[in-house]
């Protein structure tokens, strides 16, 4: 019987990608708002459609489209500390370096503790990407769904804070496919000179999440 | 008859080159060439200012420019330009403006150059590039307009890779990218340009930038037609400022400045 047919098994290294970018792993990654939150609180945030836009533009034009640029470099077996003193030069604020950092902390911990060998502590896409060598998938396939994961939070925060129906926030995941799979491709391809966004809108955000008096996400 | 298409004004594709260096206290190389010009007026006292200027009136499609300005260790200066720089519609090509920067130990630059004005149509790619010294100085402006909303200009192409990279001692200590293509002028998502059209980035790296934060966040905008916000980390301070109105933003950094800088602001800025 064919194995490459319709009825092939997930590979190993699918099934573990899964396992990795699920809400369920220990990063925390509910616990961030990418500046959402801010957004949010000040209304310009307030339906499915706003927050649509709002994720589409972090996606292909903010951390969304870098992460997954740095995500690629780490798969193609470019220097984790080289790749992390970017992150951080990249990172738009305190917070955002914050998140990047405490996340891939945790990937590193949680896999080591696992028994995956040589996962560094690095920024969150940089682990990631790292760890992901072994698994035998293409960058592209790994970008796409490490993005997948990133929107889904995000919509998450959305549905729990304007509040959403859930179906409706699914709904803004769906639609989000097609950004997913163009940023993907396009990340795979890029080399490091091309990082860089116009998300001017969430990187304000971002800091303004610093002072802003309530805060029910660390970002 | 008016109706003739005239050739554009920039067929002749702009080179320019202007690179200052100071040392020891003084003016050590003023080399210019082409269409960019460094000037040095009297300070009085004040550390010296640099004024580069770019004689062919803006930049196209094609052109080349490159500026840079050097300090010694223990340099103190003001980098400026004469007026705001203006990137015109490319009939083809993208133009590009290289600018290098260097602070030896101890040195002290503030990096303010005028707005970057974008026309609509415009194809350019700078790259600012900066090395320091681990307890040198710097404070920093990029600041683009695109388009002048009170010509009832719209913008509605554009191909913009604006770099700024710091390296600080051997560590990247700052990597800025804009890219900006059709797609992101026309998107009107919040996180994104939302229909503004002046954005500004102010950074301090210093051994002291971040104890200037709450400083600096006293002296952004609380509300009104510009958004700021500041932020400190890795050794380095940066405000982010957006609004619809270029000249509102102008203002709102203008007050920022002094915060980072202890100084007035360059004599060129009319403000």
């Amino acid at each position: 019987m064919a194995m490459d047919g319709p009825t092939a098994m997930p590979t190993e290294g699918l099934l573990s990608l899964m396992q990795w970018l699920s809400p369920g792993f220990p990063v925390s990654a509910y616990a961030y708002s990418h500046g959402l939150e801010t957004a949010m609180a000040a209304g310009e945030v307030n339906d499915a459609t706003s927050l649509a836009s709002w994720i589409d533009a972090v996606l292909h034009a903010g951390a969304g489209r870098n992460d997954a640029i740095l995500l690629c470099r780490a798969m193609a077996g470019d220097d984790a500390a080289m790749l992390s003193e970017w992150a951080e030069a990249l990172a738009g604020s305190a917070e955002r370096w914050e998140e990047t950092r405490a996340q891939g902390a945790a990937m590193a911990r949680t896999l080591t503790g696992m028994g995956v060998p040589g996962v560094p502590d690095a920024p969150y896409p940089i682990s990631l990407g790292v760890a992901a060598r072994a698994l035998d998938l293409p960058a592209e396939t790994v970008a796409g769904l490490m993005l997948h994961a990133f929107a889904a939070n995000l919509v998450s925060a959305g549905v729990r804070f304007i509040p959403l129906g859930q179906s409706a926030g699914q709904t803004v995941l769906a639609g989000l496919h097609g950004t997913v799979q163009t940023v993907a491709k396009d990340a795979a391809q890029a080399d490091l000179e091309d990082l860089g966004g116009a998300a001017f809108g969430a990187d304000l955000a971002a800091m303004a999440h610093e002072v802003q008096e309530v805060r029910l996400f660390r970002t | 008859m008016f109706d003739v298409v005239s050739p554009s004004p920039h067929l002749q594709r702009v080179h320019g080159r202007a690179a200052v260096a100071f040392a020891g206290g003084r003016l050590t190389d003023l080399a210019q060439a082409g269409a960019a010009k460094a000037m040095l007026p009297k300070m009085h006292g004040r550390a010296p200012e640099v004024v580069f200027l770019n004689t062919a009136g803006g930049i196209t499609g094609g052109d080349r420019l490159s500026y840079a300005l050097d300090l010694g260790a223990g340099d103190r200066a003001v980098g400026t330009t004469q007026t705001a720089e203006r990137a015109y519609r490319s009939a083809g090509g993208v133009g590009r403006v290289d600018t290098r920067l260097s602070l030896g130990a101890g040195a002290v630059l503030h990096w303010l150059p005028q707005e970057l004005i974008l026309f609509d149509g415009a194809a350019l790619s700078r790259d600012l590039h900066v090395e320091m010294a681990p307890d040198a100085t710097l404070v920093m402006l990029e600041t683009l307009i695109m388009g002048r909303a009170a010509m009832g200009e719209t913008l509605a192409k554009l191909h913009l890779r604006d770099r700024r990279v710091v390296r600080r001692g051997d560590r990247l200590a700052m990597l800025e990218a804009v890219r900006i293509n059709d797609a992101d002028l026309a998107h009107c998502s919040p996180a994104g340009l939302a229909g503004a059209r002046a954005v500004a980035s102010l950074t301090m790296i210093a051994p002291d930038a971040m104890d200037r934060r709450d400083a600096l966040r006293q002296a952004l905008p609380k509300d009104g037609g510009v958004r700021a916000a500041a932020s400190a980390w890795g050794g380095r301070l940066t405000a982010r400022f957006v609004a619809h109105d270029a000249y509102a933003l102008r203002l709102a950094v203008a007050r920022a400045i002094p915060v980072l800088t202890g100084q007035p602001l360059p004599r060129v800025w009319q403000i």
